[in-house]
């Protein structure tokens, strides 16, 4: 699925030079759910951004399928977040005026399907987070957790081969937290999604197949996790 | 539609910045209405005052100098030829032959006040390059003069200042160019107008003051000189401060009256009615006139627009150049705030944008979404523009005093009379400047308003091009990680 050959990203700040990801390499088998695990500011954030064709990388190649995200235009990386990959985000990053269903609509806009088509997926996703009947809410009458699956069906509803999460139960209360893993990794199971994580949460990362943790750029597998 | 549900609810969110935007486009695209409404009807006052002197269809008058010194002959007055008062009354002279006219008598005196352009002048303006049509007119006054007792003696007062003249003016139309003349302007309050088959026939059509004045009325009949006259309308004509001509008849009727009385060549007319192809040749056409005629005067509209004076003037340079650049800078404000408060708006939900990037919405989707939201606040913006406009006009028209015109005096008919070694009288009844108070109506056309919608749409585009500017340079990463 994702081939990283010698990949660094450096970001100019002002006078100064930041290196995010220095020398990176992986690669990551489709199906696979990697968990990424490091102190912040170094560069877990970077390498997801990276691995979605949200950065380009400054020296080496990023490979999806095969294909070098570098070499890909604008539009065409948008094409490709458009159908293969889903993001989830820390924030949720719902838009305030959109019910949930809408929210989740917005995956689907640029795929140019049907009305009827983009209302069929849309109830599915919903039903598969457990949120059918909150579809008509707006994310200010939900809670964190619903924020956060509404954002989990936003992701999936349109079958995407990747699943790409920043610190997904960043903002939620253990409990909500618990259910929001327990629903990642169940639709992981289901999907045969190749899931790439980011998370503080040690106790998380370990229900992972494969552990990361970023020091410095720099990216050092564990063996895969003993639970696996 | 999505498209249409995000719009309105985005819309909705930021509504106290869409009333902002929409508020303020209103008072650019309104006070544009208000002064092109306001302009207008300035405009219109100071034409309506042209077109009264003139004739709306014309855009030139040829007119010689006064008959004194003209080419109708050797004459002290706008008639027939010398009065000269003497010890008994007066010697009335006319194509070389005299009589005496005692002391008590009337004499009747029927003539142009100008001098005579014949009817080849006519054709030759007609044939101008610019010129769409020429028409001749005959302006006449007939007066009836009574020789006072001592007239010619010291002492003894001039027939012109007695208290006996009377006097009235006749306008000889050419009944085949309606459109050119005074009598264009003014309205049929009874009976009919001239036609073109009245060339030849004995009617007439009579002001309202004159009528009124002299209690005519459809069917009464009136003598010029000595034929009789069937009045068939009664004409109101345009107030213009002056006295408007009194009777109006077929211009070969008045050319036979004064052939009658032996003192023009026939076919003669004393001015000249013109209409230029376009607006534009009207200052050619003027050059080529005076060429063509180079002792007579030569008037334009916009020649006589310069003489018009008074507070219609000041309100149309007001309104014109003060309104309009006023307009323009409110309408500049107004984008220039649109523009900043989109862009902020834009700003603000640049992790929006950058999460809908993320999921895949290319550029121009989302700076739809944006230029969408713009247009509905620019076309917000035109309803209200406009409504404020007419309401500005509305208030104009309500608390706006008439404005004063003052024009030129009108040429009337100029008698002079002379008594050896005594005075000189002189029967002048229209030359002095008039002051006209216009109303301003001021009113909001079609096209002012469509171009108020469209300078209010354009407003609103134009802010959200600033916003959709942003949006093209926004990386998803940049925006998503200034949430983080």
């Amino acid at each position: 699925m994702y081939k990283l050959t010698g990949v660094t990203k450096v970001y100019q700040k002002g006078h100064r030079t930041v290196t995010a990801v220095a020398d990176l390499n992986l690669v990551i088998e489709g199906g696979e759910w990697l968990a990424v695990q490091g102190r912040t500011g170094h560069g877990k954030s970077t390498l997801l951004n990276l691995l979605g064709g949200l950065d380009r990388a400054t020296e080496g190649t990023v490979e999806l399928d095969g294909a070098g995200l570098g070499a890909l235009r604008e539009t065409q990386l948008t094409r490709l977040r458009a159908e293969k990959i889903g993001f989830i985000f820390q924030t949720f990053n719902l838009i305030p005026t959109l019910s949930a269903a809408e929210n989740v609509e917005t995956a689907l806009i640029p795929l140019g399907l049907s009305r009827a088509d983009r209302q069929h997926k849309i109830a599915a996703a919903l039903d598969a987070v457990g949120l059918t009947d909150r579809a008509a809410h707006l994310p200010t009458e939900l809670s964190g957790g619903q924020q956060q699956r509404t954002a989990i069906a936003r992701a999936l509803v349109k079958e995407p081969t990747v699943l790409l999460a920043d610190e997904p139960t960043g903002n939620l209360d253990e409990d909500t937290r618990e259910d929001i893993i327990a629903l990642l990794e169940h639709l992981w199971r289901e999907r045969g999604l190749t899931l790439v994580l980011v998370t503080h949460d040690t106790s998380l990362a370990r229900r992972a197949q494969r552990v990361g943790v970023m020091a410095s750029g720099r990216l050092t597998i564990r063996q895969d996790s003993p639970e696996r | 539609m999505f498209f249409l549900t995000y719009l309105r609810r985005e819309l909705r969110r930021r509504r106290r910045q869409t009333v902002v935007i929409a508020l303020g486009l209103a008072l650019g695209v309104g006070l544009v209405v208000t002064v092109a409404a306001a302009s207008a009807g300035v405009n219109k006052a100071e034409a309506g005052v042209l077109n009264a002197l003139y004739g709306v269809g014309t855009n030139a008058t040829v007119t010689g100098p006064p008959v004194m010194t003209g080419r109708f002959g050797q004459v002290k007055m706008g008639g027939t030829g010398d009065l000269m008062l003497n010890a008994h009354g007066a010697e009335s002279c006319q194509d070389g032959k005299c009589r005496e006219v005692l002391a008590g008598q009337s004499v009747q005196i029927l003539g142009p006040p100008f001098s005579a352009f014949t009817s080849a002048d006519v054709a030759a303006v007609a044939r101008l390059h610019g010129v769409s049509a020429a028409a001749g007119g005959l302006l006449l006054s007939d007066s009836a003069l009574t020789i006072p007792q001592k007239a010619g003696q010291a002492g003894g007062s001039s027939p012109l200042t007695a208290p006996s003249p009377s006097y009235f003016s006749v306008d000889g139309v050419d009944t085949g160019h309606l459109a050119l003349g005074p009598l264009s302007a003014g309205t049929i309050t009874s009976g009919r107008s001239l036609t073109a088959a009245d060339s030849g026939a004995d009617v007439a059509v009579v002001d309202s003051g004159y009528a009124t004045s002299n209690n005519l009325k459809v069917g009464s009949v009136i003598t010029i000189g000595t034929v009789k006259f069937t009045v068939i309308g009664i004409v109101r004509q345009p107030q213009t401060g002056g006295s408007p001509d009194d009777i109006y008849i077929p211009l070969a009727r008045a050319q036979a009256l004064i052939d009658a009385t032996g003192f023009a060549e026939t076919g003669e007319v004393d001015m000249i009615y013109v209409t230029a192809a376009s607006s534009a040749d009207i200052p050619a056409v003027q050059h080529e006139i005076a060429r063509l005629l180079p002792a007579d005067a030569v008037t334009t509209a916009a020649g006589l627009a310069s003489e018009v004076t008074g507070s219609v003037t000041s309100a149309a340079k007001l309104a014109n150049d003060l309104g309009k650049w006023l307009a323009i800078l409110v309408l500049i404000a107004a984008f220039a705030v649109a523009s900043l408060l989109t862009m902020a708006a834009v700003a603000r939900r640049a992790a929006e944008f950058g999460m809908l990037k993320a999921v895949g919405w290319r550029t121009w989707r989302i700076v739809t979404q944006v230029l969408g939201e713009s247009v509905i606040m620019g076309v917000a913006g035109a309803a209200a523009g406009v409504g404020l406009g007419v309401a500005g006009a509305a208030i104009i028209a309500a608390v706006t005093p008439k404005v004063s015109a003052t024009v030129p005096g009108s040429s009337g008919f100029a008698a002079q009379a002379t008594v050896p070694g005594g005075p000189t009288g002189e029967l002048d009844p229209a030359t002095a400047p008039h002051v006209l108070a216009v109303p301003v109506h001021p009113s909001v056309s079609a096209g002012v308003m469509v171009l108020a919608v469209i300078l209010a749409v354009v407003g609103g585009l134009l802010a959200g091009s600033f916003g959709s500017w942003r949006i093209a340079r926004l990386r998803p990463i940049d925006a998503l990680s200034q949430v983080a």
